[in-house]
């Protein structure tokens, strides 16, 4: 049963084809591509935060042999084209907002916890040019906040060889009130145990910042990327104490990783 | 513990009570192919060549196309298929309508390609004769992406890909091959040829490979460019023995 694959990384193993297909979906046969990877964040401790962490993010993803992955900004949600006209792309997006734990980090003792939010929602993205993209998503979050989501980028994509692409550009984020209360907003319970003033956090434009990416082929099977994401809050996330007294509105991420890629091939 | 081990074998049981019915339901492609004896083929890749521009270009990146009807690629294509095939399958010769095959168009609503019928089906049953073989293998264009981008190239093409440092000038021969079952007009089995191994800079979901920038549209008439026409009828010859392999069609490789 194992063949040497027909592909851009190295064969590594030939499955079977799968007992049956169902009709209505592509077949599965053929090479497949698979990425695999580990990176780390280097980013602030919860939003507004002053003080950062290290943490690690997996790399994962499965295409057709041969295709290329698609740019991706850092801050991208997870997402999938559902409407493609090449340059214009649209779809479903979603992403997976972390809990606040006010036990977790000292500025935080005496708020209340944030729970886990999901943010769904959709996105489109235009391309004017091969080395220029737009995107915007709008997302409404269940869970740790009932409130709407919108995120702004454009990237200039420069590719200085075929291995080695550069891209940057700016952000804006717009958030409604009940995105930005859960957290940044102080009741009166919370701030006799905080020690902060009440305060009312409303939405509006949330941050603006600028980002940019480096990513690096060395051959078909390894490839490395680093990025670096600033952001200034803005609107009431910038003006709540917890920002103003124990935290920053500067908020940068830094990150990098390594991926490894290898074929599957399906008979 | 008791409780979770009675789910475990309720979902066993689920498992292979699907499997087997799913089994009987749809047969697989092998299955399939095996009852297969006479086949016609059909081809529309060939019309036209597509010279695009990628990577870091000016304001207006469009593509130009041009009729290429005069190479015979798709004559090439059946020529070549036919000697794969025939150790296994009767090929006989049919006729059809190469441009209405050559006109269907993927829908950009990813969701609408997957619900509604393959659209080659009714072209098979209505544009095909003879009618009555088991089987109708159809070539047509597929598409891939590159570069980061969007855009995408489709067919026979020339890409030019500018970088900050340098450029690169790649042929590609993008198809894909599906087999209908001549009873049903199911299809069987569907594939879009892979790359090569000798692949070029910049990475297409398809045969390419890195070419002279001498046979660029500089040089006038795509048409009439015998290097290039040479360069993309190899292109397709070498690809078709592997993709064929790899749909269980031909053991050639």
């Amino acid at each position: 049963m194992l063949a040497p694959a027909v592909a851009m990384a190295d064969p590594l193993v030939t499955l079977p084809a799968p007992p049956f297909e169902l009709p209505v979906l592509p077949p599965v046969s053929g090479t497949w591509t698979v990425m695999v990877g580990i990176g780390g964040a280097y980013n602030p401790d919860f939003e507004g935060a002053k003080r950062s962490m290290l943490s690690p993010v997996p790399i994962f993803s499965i295409r057709r042999a041969g295709s290329t992955d698609q740019f991706r900004g850092p801050r991208d949600s997870a997402s999938i084209a559902l409407i493609d006209f090449g340059d214009l792309r649209a779809g479903p997006a979603g992403k997976f907002v972390s809990s606040r734990k006010a036990n977790s980090y000292s500025e935080l003792n005496g708020l209340g916890d944030v729970k886990t939010a999901v943010e769904l929602g959709g996105f489109v993205e235009y391309y004017p040019v091969d080395w220029f993209r737009t995107r915007v998503e709008l997302r409404q979050g269940f869970g740790g906040h009932h409130g709407a989501v919108a995120d702004f980028s454009a990237d200039f994509i420069v590719p200085v060889i075929e291995r080695l692409t550069f891209s940057a550009g700016p952000r804006f984020t717009w958030e409604s009130t009940q995105a930005t209360s859960p957290y940044f907003g102080i009741d009166a319970v919370q701030a006799m145990a905080i020690g902060l003033p009440v305060f009312n956090a409303k939405g509006g434009a949330h941050s603006a910042g600028v980002g940019a990416q480096v990513s690096y082929r060395i051959n078909p099977q390894w490839e490395v990327h680093s990025y670096v994401e600033y952001e200034r809050l803005l609107g009431d996330a910038a003006k709540s104490p917890l920002v103003t007294v124990r935290g920053s509105p500067n908020q940068t991420t830094f990150g990098i990783g390594a991926s490894y890629a290898f074929d599957v091939r399906i008979r | 513990m008791r409780r979770s081990g009675r789910c475990v074998s309720f979902a066993t049981i689920v498992l292979v009570a699907v499997n087997v019915s799913a089994c009987a339901v749809f047969a697989t492609r092998e299955t399939k192919l095996q009852t297969v004896k006479t086949v016609g083929i059909i081809s529309a890749v060939g019309d036209e060549i597509t010279f695009a521009r990628g990577g870091l270009t000016g304001l207006d990146n469009g593509s130009q196309r041009f009729p290429i009807g005069s190479w015979g690629l798709d004559d090439l294509i059946v020529q070549k298929v036919t000697a794969a095939l025939n150790g296994r399958f009767q090929v006989q010769p049919v006729s059809y309508a190469r441009a209405a095959f050559a006109a269907i168009k993927d829908s950009p609503v990813a969701p609408v390609n997957l619900i509604r019928s393959d659209p080659f089906k009714k072209l098979v049953q209505t544009e095909v004769s003879p009618q009555g073989l088991d089987a109708y293998i159809v070539i047509t264009k597929a598409k891939s992406t590159f570069g980061g981008g969007g855009r995408k190239l489709e067919g026979i093409g020339y890409l030019n890909y500018g970088t900050v440092l340098a450029s690169y000038s790649q042929i590609h021969a993008l198809y894909e091959i599906r087999v209908f079952d001549g009873k049903t007009f199911d299809v069987i089995e569907k594939m879009a040829a892979p790359p090569l191994d000798d692949v070029g800079a910049v990475r297409i979901a398809g045969p390419s490979r890195m070419i002279e920038e001498s046979l660029s549209l500089g040089t006038g008439d795509p048409a009439q460019n015998e290097k290039l026409h040479a360069a993309i009828a190899d292109l397709v010859a070498r690809s078709l023995p592997s993709t064929l392999s790899d749909m269980h069609l031909a053991d050639i490789r």
